[in-house]
């Protein structure tokens, strides 16, 4: 993406609604840039590290991952 | 700081196994096993099914008080639910792991490896030729240095991740998972169903694995890829509703399989990776508990004897990875490319094949005439074949 594009246009990034999350921790390995932790309040995505590239949200077994605006 | 010779962090099967060798490969040696959750073995995150033959090789199931059920039977459910009965005898039983994990863990214990509870660790560090390894626990947080450490910490571990080595997955290669123990049904409490269909569980199949008489644990593994949009749980709740409208629904249980094959590399200096942590699931099967012991055995061997040689080096600790090849490892290749192959046949396909097998006597049902069928059927296969038999 065209850095212009990306300052005008800022991509969306993952998060966990920690109320459904089970922590069972399938979508961490999923995660190209290793973005998302364990963490002892549940699992975190850490916002700078997401590429907003969505490979953890289908796989969530109960849809605790969601896309939001960066 | 704390000293130990071999710090093992998870204590599932491959950890529990990992410090029990250790332990037992020199008594000499400090072995420390870490362990997130308030208790070894809970969470459960897993159907609990293993084989008899790979069990006993590590304990002696008659009798004990961590199994739920034996059972002597397989039968898989095609498609159309037509249904086949395949093997018999001693199949291999249903572990109660919050049970199975304790006995492991006092084998380990007995052995003169410490076992700690709700102790984590957050990170890790290169430090005179050892791992610096900071550990959060009921006490406060403390560093341990370790000669080595094994990484038996699973589907999320990240001690791979912190000493460099590459785990991630592909999203073709993660089963989805979704369980609930269901009672007051009716089925065959000494067999474990395979349903294999797209519409219940694409990409995967669902298992009912009996607990005792008239209640099992059922559940499906799928790939997200080809889900029609809904979450594993969703196509379980579909599934339940579908096959045991009234059944009693109880204890959810989710998680990812990783069917995948062995991470290139599961060893690096002072650090060797175990288990669900180095992908050592069997790719077709999606089993992974006896992988993980005789993968934390070798881990602890190869460990201890490092430690004892004075020499952790990645270069010798590659016999730990070489020797998971030859044993597992390169099978698990092979199962890799049957699965793909699989994956491209539809339905159709499974219910031709159930009908075929229903035609040969039960007594001569192995899988290597089913799969002789499946050939005859599915020419496509055979290049697939070829490559597994050679």
């Amino acid at each position: 993406m065209p850095a212009t594009l990306t300052a005008r246009k800022p991509h969306q990034i993952a998060v966990v609604d920690n109320d459904l999350c089970d922590e069972c921790g399938l979508c961490m390995p999923l995660c190209p840039p290793e973005a998302i932790h364990m963490t002892r309040k549940g699992l975190l995505v850490d916002k700078e590290a997401c590429t907003g590239c969505v490979k953890c949200i289908a796989p969530c077994p109960v849809g605790a991952l969601a896309m939001v605006d960066g | 700081m704390r000293h130990v010779d071999i710090l093992v962090v998870g204590g599932g099967p491959a950890g529990c196994v990992a410090a029990w060798e250790a332990a037992v490969a020199d008594k000499g040696l400090d072995v420390l096993l870490i362990e997130r959750d308030r208790a070894i073995g809970a969470p459960v995150r897993c159907a609990e099914g293993v084989g008899s033959k790979g069990l006993r090789e590590f304990l002696d199931p008659d009798g004990a008080s961590w199994v739920a059920r034996k059972i002597s039977k397989v039968i898989f459910w095609a498609p159309d639910d037509t249904e086949v009965n395949v093997g018999g005898g001693d199949v291999g039983y249903i572990l109660d792991r919050t049970r199975f994990e304790p006995a492991l863990a006092d084998e380990a214990r007995r052995a003169g490896a410490e076992v700690e509870i709700r102790t984590e660790a957050l990170n890790m560090a290169r430090e005179n030729g050892g791992w610096r390894v900071r550990l959060a626990g009921p006490r406060g947080e403390i560093d341990v240095l370790a000669k080595v450490v094994i990484g038996a910490d699973g589907v999320e571990g990240m001690v791979g991740r912190w000493a460099g080595l590459d785990t991630r997955v592909p999203s073709r290669d993660m089963e989805s998972c979704a369980q609930y123990i269901v009672s007051n049904i009716a089925f065959d409490p000494d067999a474990i169903y395979l349903h294999f269909a797209d519409r219940w569980a694409p990409g995967g199949y669902a298992w009912i694995f009996p607990r005792g008489e008239g209640v099992a644990n059922i559940g499906l593994g799928m790939i997200a890829l080809k889900s029609d949009g809904r979450n594993a749980r969703e196509y379980l709740d579909g599934y339940i509703k579908r096959y045991f409208p009234d059944g009693t629904v109880t204890g959810l249980t989710v998680g990812g399989v990783i069917v995948a094959t062995t991470v290139k590399r599961t060893v690096t200096d002072g650090v060797i990776l175990a288990g669900d942590a180095a992908h050592m699931i069997n790719p077709l099967s999606g089993g992974g508990i006896v992988n993980a012991m005789k993968a934390g055995r070798l881990a602890a061997r190869h460990a201890a004897a490092a430690v004892c040689a004075g020499d952790t080096a990645a270069e010798r600790l590659q016999r730990y990875h070489d020797e998971w090849m030859a044993l597992l490892g390169d099978d698990h290749l092979k199962y890799y490319r049957i699965k793909d192959a699989l994956s491209r046949l539809d339905d159709g396909f499974y219910n031709g094949l159930a009908r075929t097998v229903n035609g040969i006597p039960l007594e001569k049902r192995t899988l290597g005439r089913i799969f002789a069928h499946a050939l005859i059927n599915h020419p496509m296969l055979l290049p697939v074949a070829a490559r597994f038999f050679v």
